[in-house]
């Protein structure tokens, strides 16, 4: 099989689900990886707020428990981005893509600032409204080609997936990432801590661009 | 299902969809936005259920499973940001709920038909019964009977899977010892759910 991501050369087999590694899906997932790692080693940044009009700042200081919080969800957001870049199943990608989705909310929800969960709540909302393309787009792929693995679903023989499918796909993962759109997360970045908070943005980076490779193939 | 039946569904399904987003367009109270969210959420599983295969059931369960825990973490975050929770928690001042052999009762007929369906609904049927029961009580009582029972039907239903897959000629007492175990856990579950809550508080 050549799919949009190049040949994959490693197969990994989990009864009928199987996970490959493409040049597309292999960089993504070192991508992931990486940062996982710097997560995990990292220590949370102290942001600073100057005061207008004189000579002083504060720092904002995370307590131990919500620091510890929120990096656990930054590694399960890590987890879940790889997991959702290298499957090789349509449903599964989805169930990854909402893991993350509410793994960056989680990111967020910890912090004991209004605003920011305000913004987080909201944007949970889209999240969630998300999961009804996603999930839909998912099932219609598995009606009209009777399959869901993105293996068969490259080959030609299968009869092919409406456009509008593609467009729910896509939608769903717009809804539960929101890559490009960054009106519900700016608020979401107000909250302090640096690496944690970017892990947000990376993994829906990530997913964004794996969906181009899965509408792409199915 | 058949093709035309299928696009029919489909349609219907789409359809409320597109009515459930709506009125989550309109609504301006988060509370009830969170409540639409869940309705719209049901759509999702309806397009899933359409396609009316072994497959459409096992895809079910992880979808349903997605939706619930995105659903719990926006309430929290709902209680957190309304600042809502050192609420009491009280027992609706239902009449049913008030006389006492009431509850016990229908708290019986529901674990009774529990039991008699076991497995995953048969538990949730029975769970709900014990649910019931518990809501109706008004002193607390010791949960470490129930937390114990709960984990030893988990691994009654691990090792029931080990069979599966080790000793495949016993796969009836695998088979039997998996429903027992999923229908007790999920009883223990469920009650302790309310449980829990109502001892936090």
């Amino acid at each position: 099989m050549i799919g949009a991501g190049g040949s994959p050369f490693l197969y990994l087999e989990f009864g009928d689900i199987v996970i490959y590694f493409s040049p597309y899906t292999l960089s993504l997932f070192l991508l992931a990886l990486v940062f996982t790692v710097l997560v995990i080693a990292s220590r949370p940044e102290r942001q600073l707020d100057i005061a207008f009009g004189a000579d002083a700042y504060t720092t904002k200081d995370i307590g131990l428990p919500e620091m510890r919080f929120r990096r656990f969800m930054a590694i399960a957001c890590g987890l879940a981005s790889m997991g959702a870049m290298v499957t090789g199943d349509v449903f599964d990608f989805c169930l990854f893509t909402s893991l993350v989705g509410i793994c960056n909310v989680g990111i967020v929800a910890a912090v004991r600032s209004r605003h920011v969960q305000n913004a987080a709540f909201q944007y949970g909302l889209v999240a969630l409204a998300g999961t009804v393309p996603l999930f839909g787009g998912a099932a219609i792929v598995a009606a009209t080609t009777g399959t869901l693995s993105l293996i068969e679903l490259s080959s030609t023989v299968l009869p092919a997936v409406p456009a509008v499918v593609k467009g729910f796909l896509v939608l769903g993962v717009m809804g539960e990432g929101m890559a490009p759109f960054y009106a519900a997360k700016a608020e979401m970045f107000r909250a302090p801590g640096a690496p944690y908070v970017i892990m947000c943005s990376l993994s829906s980076l990530l997913i964004f661009l794996r969906v181009i490779e899965v509408v792409l193939q199915v | 299902m058949t093709g035309a039946l299928y696009s029919w569904g489909l349609l219907v399904v789409l359809g409320s969809a597109v009515i459930g987003f709506t009125a989550l367009a309109v609504e301006k109270d988060d509370l009830h936005r969170l409540l639409l969210i869940d309705l719209v959420e049901i759509a999702s599983i309806g397009i899933i259920a359409l396609i009316g295969t072994d497959l459409a059931e096992a895809l079910i369960l992880p979808g349903l499973v997605v939706g619930i825990a995105e659903l719990l973490a926006l309430s929290q975050i709902y209680l957190m940001k309304e600042d809502l929770q050192d609420r009491p928690v009280r027992i609706p001042g239902i009449e049913v709920l008030q006389e006492l052999p009431a509850p016990l009762i229908l708290s019986m007929i529901l674990i009774v038909y529990g039991i008699i369906l076991s497995g995953f609904t048969g538990g949730a049927v029975a769970g709900l019964g014990a649910i019931f029961f518990i809501a109706a009580r008004t002193r607390s009582e010791d949960l470490h009977l129930l937390e114990l029972a709960s984990g030893l039907s988990w691994v009654l239903w691990i090792a029931a899977f080990f069979v599966f897959m080790f000793l495949p000629e016993h796969w009836y007492l695998a088979l039997m010892g998996a429903a027992v175990g999923i229908l007790i856990k999920v009883i223990t579950k469920m009650s302790l759910m309310g449980v829990m809550w109502e001892t936090r508080s």
